[in-house]
C-alpha cells in the first residue's frame, strides 16, 4: 500500500512550495487516477515518488508498505518495486537498448535476491515483451530511445516496467504524444500488468487516457493538494466542467 | 626576416643527437640530403611553441624541457609473445610488423619491407620527398632523424579481410622516430592498425611516428591507431593522407594514458566523390594532455568529410582539438560536418575546442558542433530509477560516450580490441 501523508515539497534551489500537504493512500490492487490543470504539481509527485533531486520534502512522508522511501537513493526505490513511466523518457546515446534493460533488470533482480537471468532466459523474455507491445525487437538494438518518436519512446517505457515487474507503477502522462493507436498498445500493456499484489498511480490531464486504463479511484489534484477523491465517473464530470471549480480559473 | 637562435636545451640536444647519428641514419645519398635540410629547417624553426597556431594548445617548447638520445635499435626486446598488448589475439599480432626501440624487430613471415632496408623501392623514396612534410617543426625533426619505419604496398584489387598491424614499441628513456609509408592500390580494400605501447617500465618516452598513405581511385581503407602513452612520455604523431577519387577513407585514433600526446592529421582530397569518416576517442587521466589537430583540404568538388572526437578527462588533464577544413573554390558540393565533444569528470579538467571552416565555394553544406559538459544528472537519475546504482549509471554513461566513436569502426575485431582497452583505461 502507498500512503503519502500531508507530503509538503518545495524546489530546493528557489522557495517555490509545489505540494501544501498532499495526502494520498493508494492499496495493492487499485490503480488510481490523479488529474490536475497544469502547474497544479503532478509531476513533482511523481519525481517526489521516484527520488528526483531538486525537490525537498519540508514535512510529511511517503510510506511504500509501511516503510517511508524518503530517504532512499532512486534505485533503492526501484528495487523496493517503485517504477515510475517518465512523460518525457530519456534518450541515452550509446547504450544499446538490451544491454540497457539487462543491466538494470540484474540490478534490481539482485536487490531483490532473486537469481540474474541468463542470457537466453533474458532474452526469451524480452522478446516474449516485446512482441506484447508490438516493440520491434530490432529496435532494441539501438540506443535507449535514441529517435524514437513519440509513441515508441512510451512503448519503450512500458517495457521497461514490465521487466523490471514494480510493485508500484507510476506513469506520469503516459497519454502525452500518443495517437488513439499506440494509446491502445500502451494502456493494453499497463492493463496486462494490473494484479492484486500491484498498485498503480496515472497522472493525467485528460480522462481520455482513463477510457483505456479504467481507473479505480480518480482524484483531482490542484494548488499542491488532493481537492477531491471519487470513482472514475469522476473524469467524466472533468471532462465536462473542467478545472475552473478547483483553481479558482479556468485551466 | 629575423632568424630565431636555438636556446633551449632540449633543442641543442636534438641537433646534437643527429650530428652524433646522422652516418648510421637509414638511407642512400638523397635521403641524407633530406635529412640535412630538414635539420636545417628544423635548426631555424626550434620546436614549436604557442606561437605556432597549429601548437596553440600544445606548445612543445616549454613542455619538451629535454630531448632523450636517440635510440637507433638493438636495445628493446619487448614483449615478443605480445607486443601489441592483451586485447590483441594472435590473429592480429602473427604478422605484425615490429619496431622495437625504433628499428624493425625480423618479421615472423617477413613479408614486408622495413624502410631502413637498402632496397627501398621508388615509389617510397619519392614519397619521402612530399614537399607537404617540409613545413612543421615537428615534422622536420621526423624526417631528420627517422631510423626506419614500415613499408607497406597494397596492390591494386586487393582485398584482404587480415588488417596489417604495425607496432612501435618506444625504448624508455630514449627518442624514437618511425616513418611509415603505406601506398594503396587501385580498388583495394585494406586496414591497417598502428599501434604505440609503452612496455612495462617506468621511464620516459620520446617517439615520433609519421605515417604517410596514399590512396588510388576506389579502395576503401580503414586505419586506426592506438596510443598509449604514459606519463612523462611524449608521442607525436602525423598522418599525411592523399585520396584519389571516389576513395573510402576511415581513419581512427584511440588516445589514452597520462603523457603528451599529439595526433596530426592532414587528408587531401585528390579525386572526386571521396569520403573521409574520422572517428577518435581520447581518455585522458592525470595531467595527460592529448592533442588533435586535423587539416581536412577539399581540393575538388563532390567530398564528403566526417570527424566524430570524443574525449573523456579526469584529474587535471587536457584535451585540445583544432579541426580546419578548407574547401577550395573548385570544391563545390562538398558535404563536411564535424562534432567534437568531450566529457569533462573533473573540475580541473580542461578541452580546448577549435573548429575552423574556411569555405572558398559557394554551394557546399558544412557544419561543426562542439560540447564540454559533465555527466547529465538526469540521465543518472533516469538510470537510478531503473534500479541501476549511481556508480554503475556512471560508468555505463562514460563508457557509452566513448563507444559512440568506437562504434565507427567496421572491423569487429579491432572495434572489440579497442572497446576493451578503452574500458580498462576508463576502469584505471
Amino acid at each position: 500500500m502507498l500512503e503519502i501523508k500531508n507530503l509538503h515539497v518545495k524546489l530546493e534551489d528557489e522557495d517555490k512550495v509545489i505540494l501544501k500537504g498532499l495526502s494520498l493512500t493508494v492499496p495493492k490492487g487499485e490503480v488510481h487516477a490523479i488529474m490536475g490543470p497544469n502547474g497544479s504539481g503532478k509531476s513533482t509527485l511523481a519525481y517526489v515518488l521516484a527520488g528526483r533531486d531538486g525537490y525537498e520534502i519540508t514535512d510529511g512522508d511517503i510510506l511504500w508498505n509501511g516503510e517511508s522511501i524518503v530517504e532512499m537513493e532512486p534505485d533503492e526505490r526501484a528495487a523496493k518495486g517503485v517504477f515510475l513511466a517518465f512523460q518525457y523518457p530519456m534518450e541515452i546515446p550509446g547504450v544499446a537498448g538490451l544491454t540497457f534493460l539487462r543491466t538494470a533488470t540484474n540490478a534490481v533482480r539482485k536487490k531483490r535476491d532473486q537469481a540474474e537471468l541468463s542470457t537466453p532466459d533474458f532474452m526469451k523474455l524480452v522478446k516474449d515483451k516485446a512482441a506484447k507491445l508490438k516493440i520491434d525487437y530490432e529496435m532494441l538494438k539501438r540506443p535507449v530511445n535514441v529517435g524514437f518518436s513519440g509513441g515508441e519512446k512510451k512503448r519503450s517505457e512500458i517495457l521497461q516496467m514490465a521487466m523490471l515487474e514494480p510493485s508500484l507503477c507510476v506513469l506520469d502522462e503516459t497519454d502525452s504524444g500518443l495517437d488513439i493507436d499506440a494509446l491502445k498498445v500502451v494502456a493494453d500493456g499497463v492493463n496486462a500488468l494490473r494484479g492484486p499484489e500491484r498498485a498503480m498511480v496515472v497522472i493525467t490531464h485528460y480522462q481520455r487516457l482513463l477510457n483505456h486504463i479504467v481507473p479505480d479511484k480518480v482524484h483531482v489534484l490542484a494548488d499542491g493538494r488532493i481537492q477531491k477523491s471519487g470513482g472514475k465517473e469522476l473524469a467524466l464530470e472533468l471532462e465536462k466542467s473542467g478545472y475552473a471549480g478547483f483553481t479558482g480559473k479556468a485551466a | 626576416m629575423t632568424v630565431q637562435t636555438l636556446n633551449t636545451k632540449a633543442e641543442q640536444a636534438i641537433l646534437r643527437s643527429f650530428e652524433d647519428n646522422a652516418a648510421k641514419l637509414p638511407g642512400g645519398k638523397p635521403v641524407a640530403a633530406l635529412r640535412r635540410a630538414a635539420i636545417g629547417a628544423f635548426a631555424s624553426k626550434g620546436l614549436p611553441s604557442r606561437r605556432v597556431e597549429e601548437f596553440k594548445y600544445t606548445d612543445l617548447k616549454a613542455n619538451v624541457k629535454e630531448a632523450l638520445p636517440l635510440a637507433t635499435g638493438g636495445a628493446v626486446a619487448g614483449d615478443a609473445a605480445n607486443p601489441a598488448g592483451a586485447h590483441f589475439g594472435t590473429e592480429f599480432t602473427a604478422d605484425a610488423v615490429v619496431f622495437a626501440g625504433g628499428r624493425g624487430v625480423p618479421a615472423k613471415s617477413g613479408q614486408r619491407h622495413f624502410l631502413a632496408d637498402a632496397n627501398l623501392p621508388a615509389w617510397a623514396a619519392a614519397a619521402l620527398e612530399d614537399v607537404d612534410l617540409k613545413v612543421s617543426a615537428d615534422l622536420l625533426l621526423n624526417t631528420a632523424l627517422f631510423t626506419d619505419g614500415a613499408v607497406i604496398d597494397v596492390p591494386a584489387g586487393a582485398a584482404d579481410d587480415a588488417p596489417i598491424v604495425i607496432v612501435s614499441l618506444p625504448a624508455e628513456g630514449r627518442m624514437t622516430a618511425l616513418r611509415h609509408v603505406i601506398r594503396i592500390g587501385k580498388g583495394a580494400k585494406a586496414t591497417i592498425v598502428e599501434i604505440e605501447r609503452a612496455e612495462d617500465g617506468a621511464g620516459a618516452r620520446q617517439s615520433s611516428g609519421l605515417t604517410q598513405i596514399t590512396i588510388d581511385d576506389d579502395a576503401v581503407v580503414e586505419h586506426i591507431k592506438v596510443v598509449e602513452a604514459r606519463k612523462g612520455s611524449l608521442h607525436l604523431s602525423h598522418w599525411q593522407a592523399n585520396l584519389g577519387a571516389n576513395v573510402t577513407y576511415k581513419p581512427f585514433q584511440l588516445t589514452i594514458g597520462e603523457g603528451l600526446v599529439r595526433n596530426g592529421l592532414n587528408v587531401l582530397f585528390n579525386g572526386q566523390h571521396s569520403t573521409l569518416d574520422h572517428g577518435a576517442a581520447s581518455i585522458m587521466h592525470g595531467t595527460g594532455h592529448a592533442d588533435s589537430t586535423l587539416v581536412i583540404d577539399h581540393k575538388v568538388p563532390h567530398c564528403t568529410s566526417r570527424e566524430l572526437f570524443k574525449t573523456v578527462l579526469d584529474g587535471q588533464a587536457r584535451a585540445v582539438f583544432q579541426g580546419r577544413v578548407i574547401v577550395r573554390p573548385d570544391a563545390q558540393k562538398t558535404d563536411g560536418k564535424q562534432m567534437a565533444q568531450a566529457l569533462m569528470l573533473s573540475p580541473d579538467a580542461e578541452f580546448d575546442s577549435k573548429p575552423e571552416l574556411e569555405i572558398y565555394a559557394d554551394d557546399v553544406v558544412c557544419g561543426h558542433g562542439s560540447t564540454a559538459a559533465e555527466i547529465d544528472p538526469d540521465m543518472i537519475f533516469y538510470c537510478m530509477s531503473r534500479g541501476i546504482p549511481a556508480a554503475v549509471a556512471r560508468v555505463l554513461l562514460i563508457e557509452s560516450f566513448v563507444a559512440e566513436a568506437i562504434e565507427k569502426i567496421e572491423h569487429e575485431g579491432l572495434r572489440e580490441a579497442l572497446g576493451g582497452i578503452a574500458r580498462d583505461s576508463l576502469a584505471a
